[in-house]
C-alpha cells in the first residue's frame, strides 16, 4: 500500500460521510491508503477569507505543514472541492508574495513547505489512479448510463490557483466516467456555482441556480449528476425535495458522488455506498 | 452623490491584493456571475462604486452579501482584476465601518460559521443552524422540514468534531492580533458623503 496524506474536512466526517468512505475504499483498490492528516482543523472555509485574509491562509498552511515535516509524505487528496480551493489558494498566496509566506509562519509558528501536491476527487482518479488502470479494474460498467459531470466552481476557478487545464469547459471527470463504462453528456453547467455557501439564507436565490443547473442536465439528456464536491452534492439532493414540494411536475435527478460511481463500477457492496442517505432515490446501478 | 476620491479603491486594493482602478466596465463579470440579477448591484457597478468611492454604494451594498464566491468573475476578467477578493474586501470594510446591508443574513451567517470553527476545530453544522436561528428572526421557521429530514438521514451529527482545539485557538489569536495591525496601518480614512473636500 501507498501512503497519500488525506484531508477529509468537515463535510466527509459529517453531511457526506458516504463521499469519503467511497474515495477511501476505491483508493484502496489501486493499493492507495489514505491517511488522515492527524488532529486536522477546519480549513476555515468561505467564512475565513470573507472575515480574515490571513486566517484563511494560515489554517489550510497549518495543515501542509504537518505533511512533510509531520507524515513525510508530498502528496495530499483533499476530495472536498471547497476545502481543496483553501489549500490551493493558501500554496498559491505564500508563493507569490513573500510577505504573506512571512506573516503565515508567523502565524503557523514553524516554516511551511508548500512544495506538496494537492489532490482533489477527480485528480485522484485522473492523475494518481489513471484512467488506464480504472478502465481495468472495471467489474461491473456502467453501460448505458447518461451522466452529467458536474464540477462546480471552486475545483477549476481560479485557473491561476487550481492550475486547473480547462477551467471553463473541463474533461477530466468526463473520462473518468467513460473509463467506468457510462456515457458523459455534454451539456452547459458543468461549472456553474450552485449557491451552497448561502444554502442557510437565500433559499429562492438557491432553488433557482438548482433548477437551472438540474433543468439543463435532465435536457441534455442526463439520467444522473455527479459530483465531486460535498457542499454541491447536499445542495443539489436536498434542496430538490424542496423544490418538488413547491412545483409537483418537478422531475428531481439523482445527484450522486463520483466516488460512488466509480466504486459501484469497481463491484463493491452496495450496502457500502450510503444509498440510503441520499434525499432524492437513486436507481439500482451497474 | 458623494465626491469622487481614491481612498476607498485604495483601501480595496490593499486588502484584496488588486487593482480595482484598472476595470473599464466591459461588464464579462456580470455577464458570467450566476447572482447578479438578484443583487441591488451586478459586479461591474460594484467595481465602478468602488473607483468613484462610493462607500454607500459599495460596501453597503446587498450584492456583496449575495455573492457566493464562485470565482467566475476573476477567471474571465481581460484586466485581471481579482473581482471575488474585492467582494470579500468590501465585506471587511462594511463591517468596520458598520454598514452592513439589513436585507441579508449572510454577515451573521459567516460570523457564526467562523465561531463554531473557532470553538471545536472544526465547524458544526447542526450548532450553525441552531445559533443562526436564535441571531436571525427571518430564519426561524426557514427549511425546518428540510432539516428534520436530513437529521433522519443522519446528515446533520450532533455531537460536533474536534480538530486541536488548542492549536485552533492559537491561530485565530495570532491571525487575529497581526491582520487587524495591518489593516490599521493601512487604513485611508473614508471621506464622508458631507464631509468631503
Ligand atoms: S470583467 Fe473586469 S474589466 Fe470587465 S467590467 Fe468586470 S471588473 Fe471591469
Ligand atoms: S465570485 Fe461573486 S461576483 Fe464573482 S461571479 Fe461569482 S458570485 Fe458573481
Amino acid at each position: 500500500m501507498t501512503k497519500l496524506a488525506y484531508y477529509p474536512g468537515c463535510s466527509l466526517h459529517g453531511t457526506s460521510k458516504e463521499m469519503g468512505e467511497t474515495a477511501e475504499a476505491t483508493a484502496k483498490v489501486f493499493g492507495y491508503e489514505l491517511t488522515e492528516i492527524p488532529d486536522w482543523n477546519c480549513c476555515g472555509n468561505t467564512a475565513a477569507h470573507s472575515i480574515n485574509r490571513l486566517l484563511a491562509d494560515a489554517l489550510p498552511a497549518n495543515e501542509i505543514a504537518k505533511i512533510k515535516a509531520d507524515m513525510q509524505l508530498d502528496t495530499v487528496v483533499v476530495p472536498c472541492a471547497a476545502c481543496f480551493s483553501r489549500f490551493m489558494t493558501a500554496k498559491h498566496e505564500m508563493d507569490e508574495n513573500p510577505q504573506t509566506r512571512a506573516d503565515v509562519e508567523l502565524v503557523v509558528g514553524r516554516a511551511v513547505d508548500t512544495d506538496v501536491r494537492v489532490l482533489n476527487l477527480v485528480d485522484m482518479y485522473y492523475d494518481q489512479i489513471g484512467v488506464a488502470a480504472i478502465k481495468d479494474k472495471v467489474r461491473k460498467p456502467l453501460a448505458g448510463l447518461k451522466v452529467a459531470a458536474y464540477y462546480g466552481c471552486l475545483l477549476t476557478r481560479p485557473p491561476k490557483v487550481t492550475l486547473a487545464e480547462d477551467p471553463e469547459y473541463p474533461v477530466h471527470m468526463d473520462e473518468v466516467l467513460a473509463a467506468l463504462g457510462a456515457e458523459p453528456v455534454q451539456w452547459s453547467y458543468k461549472t456553474d456555482c450552485c449557491g451552497a455557501s448561502l444554502a442557510l439564507c437565500e433559499q429562492d436565490m438557491c432553488r433557482d441556480l438548482i433548477r437551472k443547473i438540474v433543468g439543463n442536465a435532465r435536457e441534455c439528456g442526463a439520467d444522473i449528476i455527479s459530483a465531486a464536491c460535498p457542499l454541491c452534492q447536499v445542495n443539489l439532493d436536498t434542496r430538490q425535495v424542496d423544490i418538488k414540494a413547491a412545483d409537483p411536475s418537478w422531475q428531481q435527478v439523482p445527484i450522486v458522488f463520483l466516488s460512488q460511481l466509480v466504486a459501484t463500477a469497481l463491484g463493491l457492496p452496495a450496502s457500502e455506498m450510503g444509498w440510503k442517505r441520499h434525499m432524492v432515490p437513486v436507481p439500482a446501478l451497474g | 452623490m458623494s465626491p469622487i476620491t481614491a481612498e476607498l479603491g485604495k483601501r480595496v486594493n490593499a486588502g484584496a491584493e488588486t487593482n480595482a482602478f484598472k476595470c473599464y466596465q466591459c461588464k464579462r463579470c456580470s455577464i458570467g456571475c450566476p447572482v447578479a440579477s438578484y443583487g441591488d448591484l451586478h459586479p461591474a457597478q460594484v467595481m465602478r462604486a468602488v473607483q468613484l468611492g462610493d462607500i454607500d454604494a459599495a460596501a453597503a451594498s446587498k450584492f456583496i452579501w449575495l455573492c457566493t464566491g464562485c470565482e467566475t468573475c476573476t477567471t474571465r476578467c481581460p484586466q485581471g482584476i481579482d473581482i471575488a477578493a474585492v467582494m470579500d474586501e468590501l465585506r471587511k470594510i462594511a463591517r468596520e465601518e458598520d454598514k452592513v446591508n439589513k436585507d441579508t443574513g449572510f454577515a451573521n451567517v459567516l460570523k457564526l460559521n467562523l465561531d463554531s470553527m473557532k470553538r471545536w476545530g472544526r465547524m458544526s453544522e447542526i450548532e450553525l443552524v441552531a445559533l443562526d436561528k436564535l441571531t436571525r428572526p427571518s430564519s426561524l421557521m426557514a427549511d425546518v422540514g428540510l432539516g428534520i429530514k436530513m437529521f433522519g438521514k443522519g446528515k446533520l451529527p450532533i455531537i460536533p468534531g474536534r480538530g486541536d482545539r488548542k492549536q485552533m485557538r492559537r491561530i485565530a489569536a495570532e491571525a487575529e492580533r497581526i491582520e487587524a495591525e495591518r489593516r490599521r496601518m493601512r487604513r485611508v480614512p473614508i471621506v464622508d458623503k458631507e464631509g468631503g473636500e
